[in-house]
């Protein structure tokens, strides 16, 4: 197993797998014979939420570069604008009215800067890689939500979900029988 | 050394503003305490959140058919009828037309699975049944805003004997055509994966395409404006509003969220006659009857070029197409629209009631 071990996160994951599941089996025996309900998946549910955090880090470092990213694209731009914005008034007016202008000249130029940026392919690209990363994140985070449901025995999302659509088609069912109803009466 | 001495002027205006914020609280009221709703009106049909309202009339002579008005999916309704003297719905009853609004209400998680198909063929077209039936009309004037102007359109295509007249005031249609931000996050989104994880879309979601559109006027420039106008009543009444409504983001339903980003922005189905709702395809040459299409040079929510095409789409022979200089608010909630738009709205309307 050593081998295949190249990443320091795989091993530290693959450690922390083994000695989970090992402890589980040596414990399963003897907890099995003093426990009938919860505390019998504890153990289990334990190792499935350790599992999702584990998991979760990878996806953080895809979230932080691409959060990085974002922040580089919008520091960049300020940058550039406000470059323009020195080139065009070199000094900061200390009267009234040329500070009108000045505030007038300053947001200009950086709305439309920003605009072009937020129009861009490459913010574009890279605003929806950072979405799909958060939504990695999302779905650990419910994973983790769901094993803790299910110990209580709660409903999941995915099951909550299944009762919404099984509603929606009925509601939609009954709003056309309804509706065929209607005009065989009105016949 | 002379030459870098503040100006008193420009000390005096500091002041002047970090007064005028100081006072803000005593001087105007909590966006909380404002109640958007301007004019009266019933709620005359309900079914599930979407509510049917019937605005009372103004005048006494009416023209015999009435008009729906479809607002956006985006926020609430409350902006055709922001406050009296900008008010897109008085101006509509003052001229003896008989206006009712849909208000699609406040999705929760429970309303996820709605799409496109309830929309249409559900809610607008149990509302326009009920208008027909009520006023004893075969059929209507069926006027749509944003993606509110999406849906109309769709309607009229599906069922065009329900329609006497369409109004599509930047209607959201040809989404490869539009150049704004909105769009452009809106095409690189992977949203089945965003709909499959986390259901409605969320306000805060809309609330960055919002951030992101003239982050600086909007963002500074015009609370800026606010402080600085503090003292001027019908300025802070107008901009409380708006801000107001603006806040009132509903969760968008997830599959309708996906259907509109997939099939308009991304696919573009619907200009092409290729979208599908309920089964049916919607063919926009379906559209014959009379057609108005309003369209704002300034909007940067809808961009023109987004909303034109529909004017070519339609088989209609009485069609109409006005470009106005003004943005995407502004076009139903200004003096402009009160002075410019609205006239020739009713004029048009009118004629062919």
């Amino acid at each position: 197993m050593s081998q295949d071990v190249k990443q320091p996160l795989d091993y530290f994951k693959h450690a922390s797998l083994f000695w989970t599941d090992l402890l589980h089996l040596m414990s399963g025996k003897p907890i099995a014979l003093t426990s009938v309900g919860p505390m019998r998946n504890w153990a289990n549910d334990m190792k499935k939420i350790t599992t999702e955090m584990m998991d979760a880090n990878e996806d953080i470092t895809e979230f932080n570069q691409r959060l990085t990213d974002y922040y580089k694209q919008l520091t960049e731009t300020w940058i550039e604008s406000q470059k323009k914005v020195n080139a065009k008034i070199p000094t900061i007016p200390q009267d009234v009215e040329h500070l009108e202008a000045y505030k007038r000249v300053w947001i200009d130029i950086f709305e439309n800067d920003f605009t072009q940026l937020f129009d861009s392919e490459e913010f574009g690209q890279n605003y929806g890689k950072l979405v799909s990363a958060e939504l990695e994140l999302t779905k650990h985070w419910e994973n983790i939500t769901n094993v803790i449901l299910n110990s209580m025995k709660l409903p999941t999302r995915k099951e909550i979900d299944d009762v919404y659509k099984e509603l929606h088609e009925l509601r939609k069912r009954i709003t056309k029988l309804e509706k065929n109803d209607e005009k065989k009466n009105a016949r | 050394m002379q030459d870098e001495l503040v100006d008193p002027k420009l000390v005096e205006e500091l002041l002047s503003f970090s007064r005028n914020v100081a006072d803000a609280p005593k001087l105007v009221p909590a966006p909380n305490e404002i109640t958007l709703e301007s004019t009266p009106y019933d709620v005359v049909y309900e079914y599930d959140k979407m509510r049917l309202l019937h605005y009372k009339p103004l005048v006494e002579k009416q023209i015999k058919t009435p008009l729906l008005i479809s607002y956006a999916i985006i926020n609430r309704f409350h902006i055709l009828d922001i406050q009296p003297s900008k008010s897109w719905v008085r101006k509509l009853l003052e001229n003896g037309i008989d206006v009712y609004m849909i208000d699609w209400g406040s999705p929760s998680n429970i309303d996820k699975y709605l799409d496109f198909d309830d929309y249409v063929n559900m809610y607008m077209d149990d509302c326009i049944d009920y208008i027909r039936k009520e006023a004893q009309v075969e059929n209507i004037s069926l006027q749509g805003y944003c993606t509110g102007g999406t849906i109309s359109t769709i309607y009229a295509a599906l069922h065009p004997e329900k329609v006497r007249n369409l109004i599509v005031t930047a209607p959201v249609i040809d989404g490869w055509k539009d150049t704004t931000v909105v769009s452009n996050v809106g095409k690189h989104i992977d949203v089945d994966n965003l709909v499959n994880t986390i259901g409605n879309m969320p306000p805060e979601f809309m609330y960055y395409c919002f951030s992101i559109l003239k982050p600086f006027e909007q963002g500074l420039e015009k609370y800026y404006k606010f402080f600085k106008n503090i003292h001027d009543k019908e300025f802070v009444d107008s901009f409380l509003r708006v801000e107001k409504w603006l806040s009132d983001t509903p969760p968008i339903p997830g599959e309708l969220f996906r259907q509109w980003i997939r099939d308009i922005y991304q696919e573009n189905l619907l200009v092409q006659n290729k979208m599908y709702v309920g089964g049916k395809q919607v063919d926009l040459t379906k559209i014959s009857m009379p057609i108005f299409v309003q369209v704002a040079v300034g909007d940067h929510l809808v961009s023109p070029e987004c909303s034109m095409p529909i004017y070519y789409a339609v088989s209609s022979e009485d069609k109409v197409m006005r470009v106005y200089p003004i943005g995407h608010v502004g076009m139903i909630a200004s003096s402009f629209s009160q002075k410019q738009i609205l006239p020739e709205l009713c004029q048009w309307i009118k004629e062919r009631s």
